[in-house]
C-alpha cells in the first residue's frame, strides 16, 4: 500500500522549446506529487509530451521553470553528474525499444547498473532476477538472439535489480504484439507488487493505465485526472 | 559512484574487438606500433653495427696520432676511463733484399693488434683470416711489395739496421688507418723491432697512433681530453665522427627509415582518427544509458578509457612482438654486412612503442572520445540527442600536437619538430580548403554530365550522395589524401634514392686507381690502358705541399682549436692544377677560375714563385668541408712550401665534391701554369673488367714506379650494404604500404551505416542491386580520384622540401605521380569501397535502415 512520503514531487513544471523566434510550451505548469509505493499511470496521444515530462521526472531533463523534487532533493540544485548520482541503484527504467546493449548478453545487459556501483554477489542477483522473468535459460543470449518479448524481460529484470525505489516505464508495450504486451504488464505489475517499488509509467494504452493505482491524462502541455468513469482517479492529480 | 568499473570496461572491451570499426583502431595501432618499434630496434642496431665497422676501418674506437710517443699519464687516463690500448708506429723506409731495393711504408703493431676485424694473410698454407699481427723478428709484405723485389715467404730483408724474417703475405689489413695517403707498398712488423731497425730517431718522419678500443660511455667521459689533444695539435680520429666510407649513403637510408615510420604512424594515426568516430558513435547509447542508471561524466571517461587504454596495450604488446620480429627479419638482410654479432635489442624501443600507441590514440582519437562525455541521458528517450561532434580544428590541433610530439621524440630535434609541424599546421589548414574546393569542382563537374545511361546516371547519384554529406566528405577526402600523400611519397623517396645510389656507384665505378705515374710515362701509360678499360678519370697530376701559413700566420695560430692537430696541417696534402672544375665537383662560393687566367705564358703565375712583394697572388680553389674545418673562407691567403719554395694564393672558390665517388679528389686545385716546375706526378683512377686482369701484370711489369691500388674490395663492400639497405627500405615500404590500406579500411567501416541506411532507403523507392552497386561505386571512385589529385600536389611539394632540406637530393617533378595517383586512387577506393559494401547491398532494406538506430 502506497505510503503518505512523497517519493517525487513536481511543482509548477514547465517546457518550452525555442525554435527560431518561436517558443513553444510543451508543458505548462504541472504539478504532480508520487508517494512511495504508488503506481501512477500517464496517459497521452501520440506527441502529446508523455516522454518530454518523463526525461523531465527521472532527472534527464532539466524543466524551464518550476521545482522538482526527487527524493525529496531539490533537482534544480543539482548539476548533471549529481541527478545521474541520485538516480544510481535507486532508479529503474525500462524503455519501449528496450535499450539493450546489443553486444552484451543478457547477463551481462542485466549486470550493467549493478557494475555502476559494484557490491557483493551481484551475478548471483543479476541471475536470480533473470530467473523471475523466466529467462534463466537464456543468460548468455545476445539481445539479437531474442524476441521482442524476451528482450522487454531482460530490460525488466534490469530494471529491478539494484532494488530501486522507483522505476520509470515509457510505453512497454509499445514494440510488442498484443499477447506478449498482455505477459509483460503482468509480469511488470507482479514484480513492482513484490518488491513494493513506486511505478510511473507512461503508456497511450488504457489497458495498461488501468491497472495503476492512479492515472493522469496529459493534454496539450497540461496533466488532468484522467476522467474515465471505470476507474476512480485516487486524488492528488491536478 | 567513484568505483572504476573495471569488469564493465574489460567485458565491453572484449565485446566490442568483435565490431569492425574496433578491429580498425586494433590493426591500425598494432601496425604504427609495429612500424616504429622496428625501426626503432633496426635504427639502434644499424647505428651500432656502423659504429662498429668505422671503428674496425678506423682500427678503434679512438685514434690518436702524433709525432713523437704518447705519455704514460696519457695511457693510464684512457685505461682508467675504460678503453684497451694498441700501439701503432708508422714511417717510410728503404726496404732491401739482396740488391734490390724499395721504399716502403712501414707499419708496426704491438700484439693487441688488431683491436676489431680480421686481417687475410697467406702465412703459407693460402690466404686465411687472422686476428693479430707479424710477431717479433717477423714481418708482412704485401702482394705489391712482394712482387716488386721479388720477395719469398721466408726471404730475410733488410730494414734499417736489422733485419726480419718475412713470414705473411698481407692481403687486407683489418684496419685501413693507412688509407690513400700510403703510396708506397706496405711492409708490416711489430713494434718489439722498431728499436733495433734504428730507424725512430729524433726528427725523422714518424707516425704514433694509440688505438683505443672501448664503449660509449669510455668514449664520452674522455671528451674534454680529446678537445685539450686537439688544441695541442694531435690528431683526434673518433669513430662517432670520422666515419670513413659510405657516410653519406647510409645517413640517407637512416632518415629515410626514420621517415617512413613516421609516415607509417602517421597514416596509424589517420585510421585511428576515423575509426574512433565510428567507434564513439556506436557508443553514445551505451553513454546514454549509463548515464540513465547512475553513471557520472568522470566514470563514462574512466569507462571508456580503460577500455581504450587497454586496447592500446594490448596492440602495443603485438605490434612491439611484430616490430622485434621485423627487426630480426632487417638484421637478417644485413647479416654480412655486420662484423660480428651484435648485443641484443635493448628495451627502449619497446617503451618507445607502447609510448607511441598511447600518444597516437590521445592524439588522434581523444576530443572525438569527450564526445561520450557530453552524451546526455535524455537521449535514451529521445534518439536525435547526439552531442555535437568536437570541432575538426580542435581534433587537427590536438593531433598536430601529439604528433609533434612523437616527431620531437623520433627526431631528437625541437626546432625541427616545430618547423615540420607548423608546415604541417599551415598546409593541413589549406588542405581543409582546397579539399573543400575540389570536391566542389568534382561535384560541379559531373552535374555537367547529362547522359542517360546506367553509368552516367550512377555518377550523377553518387555525387549527389557526396555531396550531401560534404562535412563528412571532406573529411574522408582529407584522410584519403593524406593516405595517398604518405604512401606516394615513401615510394617516390625510395625511388630516387635507390637511383641516385645507382648513378653514384654505376657498373664501371673505377675499381682501380694508379698513382705515382711520372711525366715521362704519362702518354705510354695512357696508350696502355686506355683501349682496355671501361671507363677513366682525367689523368691529374699532383705536387706534395704542405701549408705553411694562413693569412700570413702559422696555421696552428689562426685556425680553431679543435683543428690543431687537422690532417691537412700535420701531413702534405695532394695538390693538383685544372683549367675546368672536376667532374663531380661544385663551386659553392666564389667563383672558378676565369678564362683570361694566363695559364700558358710562361711567366704566368711564376712571378708568385719569386715571392717579390709586388708578385700576383694565385687564386686558388678549396675544398669546402676542408675550409669549414680549418675556418677558411674566401679572399683568405694560403702560403704553401712546395718542393722548398713557398707559394703564397689567395681562396678563391670553395668546391663541394663527393668523396665516396671512388675518382681522384683534391682539397686544393691551382689554375695551370704555377705547379708545373715542381716534381709531380700523375694520378688516375679506372675501372678493369674481370676479363682484362691480366692488364695489371703488365702495367707492374711496363710500369714498375706506378702503384696500382685495387678498391674492388671497398667498392664490393659499398655495393653490398647499399643493396641489403635497399632491401630493409623495402620491407618498411611494405609496412607503410599496409598502413596506409589499414587507413582505407578503418575510413570505409567508419562509413559504412551511413551508406548501409542510404542503400536501404534507395532499395525502398525502387532502385535495383546493380544501380545501387553501381552508384556507390562511382561516389567511392569519384572520392579516391579526387584524393590521389591532392595527394600528388602533397607528395610533390613534400618531396621536394625533404630533397632540399633533409635527404640532401636534386628535387624533380615525378610527371607519372600526377597520372597514378588520382586513377589508382579512383580505382583502389572505388574496388575497395564496392566490395566492403557488398554485405550491406545484400542486406533487406529493413535491416539497413534499423542498422542506423542501434546503440
Amino acid at each position: 500500500m502506497p505510503s503518505s512520503r512523497p517519493v517525487l514531487h513536481a511543482e509548477r513544471l514547465s517546457k518550452k522549446v525555442t525554435s527560431g523566434e518561436r517558443t513553444l510550451t510543451i508543458l505548462h505548469e504541472l504539478s504532480l506529487s508520487v508517494a512511495a509505493g504508488e503506481s501512477v499511470a500517464i496517459l497521452g496521444k501520440s506527441g502529446a509530451g508523455k516522454s518530454t515530462l518523463l526525461g523531465l521526472l527521472a532527472g534527464l531533463d532539466t524543466p524551464s521553470d518550476g521545482e522538482l523534487r526527487l527524493f525529496g532533493q531539490p533537482l534544480s540544485r543539482l548539476d548533471e553528474d549529481g541527478r545521474a548520482a541520485l538516480r544510481a541503484g535507486r532508479v529503474g527504467f525500462v524503455f519501449q525499444n528496450f535499450q539493450l546493449l546489443p553486444t552484451l548478453s543478457a547477463l551481462e545487459n542485466v549486470l550493467l547498473p549493478l557494475e555502476l556501483s559494484p557490491r557483493a554477489g551481484e551475478d548471483q542477483m543479476a541471475k536470480s532476477w533473470l530467473a523471475k522473468v523466466g529467462l534463466e535459460e537464456r543468460i548468455d543470449h545476445l539481445p539479437k538472439q531474442l524476441s521482442g518479448g524476451e528482450q522487454q524481460r531482460v530490460a525488466i529484470a534490469r530494471a529491478f535489480v539494484t532494488d530501486p525505489e522507483l522505476v520509470f516505464a515509457d510505453e512497454p508495450t509499445g514494440n510488442l504484439d498484443a499477447d506478449t504486451g498482455a505477459q509483460i504488464i503482468d509480469l511488470l505489475f507482479t514484480l513492482n507488487r513484490e518488491a513494493g517499488t513506486t511505478l510511473i509509467l507512461v503508456t497511450h494504452d488504457h489497458a495498461l493505465a488501468r491497472r495503476c493505482d492512479r492515472c493522469l491524462q496529459l493534454d496539450q502541455g497540461r496533466l488532468m485526472p484522467f476522467a474515465s468513469s471505470d476507474f476512480n482517479a485516487a486524488g492528488g492529480g491536478q | 559512484m567513484s568505483d572504476i568499473p573495471w569488469r564493465l570496461a574489460a567485458r565491453s572491451l572484449k565485446r566490442d574487438l568483435r565490431s569492425a570499426d574496433v578491429r580498425a583502431l586494433f590493426v591500425a595501432l598494432v601496425l604504427a606500433v609495429a612500424a616504429s618499434t622496428m625501426i626503432a630496434f633496426f635504427l639502434d642496431r644499424l647505428e651500432r653495427g656502423l659504429e662498429r665497422q668505422a671503428g674496425q676501418m678506423l682500427g678503434g674506437d679512438l685514434v690518436l696520432e702524433q709525432r713523437s710517443p704518447f705519455s704514460d699519464a696519457l695511457r693510464t687516463t684512457l685505461e682508467e676511463a675504460g678503453f684497451t690500448l694498441s700501439d701503432q708506429v708508422g714511417l717510410v723506409s728503404m726496404i732491401s733484399l739482396g740488391d734490390r731495393f724499395q721504399p716502403a711504408s712501414l707499419k708496426a703493431v704491438d700484439d693487441v693488434y688488431p683491436h676489431y676485424g680480421v686481417s687475410r694473410v697467406d702465412l703459407g698454407q693460402g690466404t686465411e683470416q687472422i686476428a693479430f699481427g707479424p710477431s717479433a723478428g717477423e714481418a708482412w709484405a704485401d702482394p705489391r711489395l712482394a712482387e716488386l723485389i721479388e720477395i719469398e715467404l721466408g726471404d730475410r730483408v733488410q730494414v734499417g739496421q736489422t733485419e726480419l724474417t718475412i713470414t705473411g703475405i698481407v692481403e687486407r689489413e683489418a684496419d685501413q688507418s693507412g688509407g690513400f695517403g700510403n703510396f708506397n707498398p706496405r711492409l708490416m712488423l711489430n713494434t718489439a723491432d722498431l728499436e733495433a731497425t734504428g730507424l725512430v730517431q729524433d726528427g725523422s718522419r714518424v707516425e704514433f697512433e694509440l688505438l683505443a678500443a672501448g664503449p660509449p660511455q669510455a668514449l664520452d667521459q674522455v671528451q674534454e681530453l680529446l678537445g685539450e689533444l686537439r688544441r695541442e695539435g694531435v690528431e683526434v680520429r673518433d669513430v662517432r665522427v670520422d666515419r670513413p666510407q659510405l657516410g653519406n649513403a647510409l645517413q640517407r637510408a637512416d632518415s629515410y627509415l626514420g621517415l617512413a615510420g613516421l609516415a607509417a604512424v602517421l597514416l596509424a594515426g589517420v585510421a585511428v582518427a576515423m575509426s574512433a568516430r565510428r567507434y564513439v558513435e556506436r557508443h553514445l547509447d551505451t553513454a546514454a544509458l549509463l548515464r540513465c542508471f547512475g553513471a557520472s561524466q568522470q566514470q563514462l571517461v574512466i569507462l571508456f578509457s580503460i577500455q581504450l587504454i587497454g586496447l592500446a596495450l594490448i596492440a602495443s604488446f603485438i605490434g612491439a612482438l611484430l616490430g622485434l620480429a621485423g627487426q630480426a627479419v632487417l638484421l637478417r638482410l644485413l647479416a654480412s654486412f655486420f662484423p660480428m654479432t651484435l648485443p641484443p635489442p635493448g628495451v627502449t624501443p619497446l617503451w618507445l612503442g607502447i609510448l607511441t600507441a598511447l600518444a597516437v590514440l590521445v592524439g588522434f582519437a581523444g576530443p572525438t572520445l569527450l564526445r561520450i562525455k557530453q552524451v546526455s541521458a535524455l537521449k535514451v528517450l529521445r534518439r536525435e540527442l547526439d552531442p555535437m561532434p568536437p570541432a575538426a580544428w580542435l581534433v587537427v590541433a590536438v593531433a598536430a600536437i601529439v604528433f609533434g610530439g612523437l616527431l620531437w621524440l623520433y627526431s631528437g630535434s625541437l626546432p625541427l619538430a616545430i618547423a615540420l609541424l607548423l608546415g604541417g599546421a599551415v598546409l593541413l589548414g589549406a588542405l581543409w580548403g582546397v579539399s573543400a574546393l575540389l570536391l566542389n569542382a568534382v561535384l560541379h563537374g559531373i552535374k555537367k554530365i547529362t547522359g542517360t545511361g546506367e553509368w552516367s546516371q550512377a555518377l550523377r547519384l553518387g555525387a549527389r550522395q557526396l555531396a550531401r554529406r560534404r562535412q563528412a566528405g571532406v573529411g574522408q577526402l582529407l584522410a584519403f589524401s593524406v593516405t595517398f600523400f604518405a604512401m606516394a611519397m615513401i615510394v617516390l623517396v625510395r625511388g630516387d634514392l635507390l637511383s641516385t645510389w645507382q648513378a653514384q656507384l654505376p657498373d664501371d665505378t673505377p675499381n682501380y686507381f694508379a698513382i705515382n705515374i711520372q711525366p715521362s710515362e704519362r702518354d705510354a701509360f695512357e696508350q696502355a690502358v686506355a683501349p682496355r678499360v671501361d671507363t677513366q678519370s682525367t689523368l691529374y697530376p699532383m705536387v706534395r705541399g704542405r701549408i705553411t701559413a694562413i693569412n700570413e700566420q702559422s696555421p696552428r695560430d689562426v685556425v680553431p682549436e679543435d683543428a690543431r692537430g687537422d690532417g691537412s696541417l700535420r701531413r702534405e696534402l695532394n695538390l693538383t692544377w685544372q683549367a675546368e672544375l672536376p667532374e663531380g665537383n661544385q663551386v659553392v662560393a666564389g667563383e672558378w677560375f676565369s678564362s683570361e687566367t694566363p695559364m700558358n705564358e710562361p711567366q704566368g703565375w711564376l712571378g708568385a714563385v719569386d715571392a717579390t712583394p709586388q708578385a700576383e697572388i694565385v687564386p686558388i680553389s678549396v675544398e669546402e668541408g676542408l675550409a669549414r674545418r680549418l675556418g677558411l673562407a674566401l679572399n683568405d691567403t694560403m702560403t704553401f712550401s712546395v718542393g722548398g719554395d713557398e707559394l703564397t694564393t689567395r681562396i678563391t672558390s670553395l668546391r663541394s665534391l663527393n668523396w665516396d665517388s671512388f675518382k681522384p679528389n683534391f682539397f686544393v686545385i691551382f689554375p695551370p701554369g704555377v705547379l708545373e716546375q715542381f716534381g709531380h706526378s700523375y694520378i688516375t683512377a679506372f675501372h678493369l673488367s674481370d676479363e682484362e686482369q691480366g692488364l695489371i701484370r703488365q702495367l707492374v711489369s711496363d710500369f714498375p714506379g706506378v702503384s696500382l691500388l685495387n678498391v674492388d674490395a671497398i667498392l664490393g663492400q659499398v655495393r653490398d650494404v647499399l643493396a641489403q639497405v635497399t632491401r630493409a627500405i623495402e620491407l618498411v615500404l611494405l609496412l607503410v604500404l599496409l598502413a596506409g590500406i589499414s587507413v582505407l579500411y578503418a575510413a570505409l567501416t567508419a562509413s559504412q551505416p551511413v551508406r548501409a541506411h542510404e542503400s536501404g532507403l534507395l532499395r525502398v523507392f525502387g532502385a535495383g542491386n546493380r544501380m545501387i552497386s553501381r552508384i556507390q561505386g562511382a561516389e567511392y571512385a569519384l572520392l579516391g580520384f579526387a584524393s590521389g589529385l591532392m595527394g600528388a600536389v602533397l607528395a610533390e611539394v613534400a618531396t621536394a622540401a625533404l630533397y632540399i632540406y633533409w635527404l640532401d637530393l636534386t628535387p624533380r617533378l615525378h610527371i607519372t605521380l600526377w597520372l597514378t595517383l588520382p586513377l589508382g586512387g579512383a580505382l583502389l577506393i572505388g574496388v575497395i569501397g564496392h566490395a566492403l559494401s557488398r554485405g550491406l547491398r545484400r542486406q533487406a532494406p529493413a535491416a539497413s535502415l534499423g542498422l542506423l538506430g542501434e546503440a
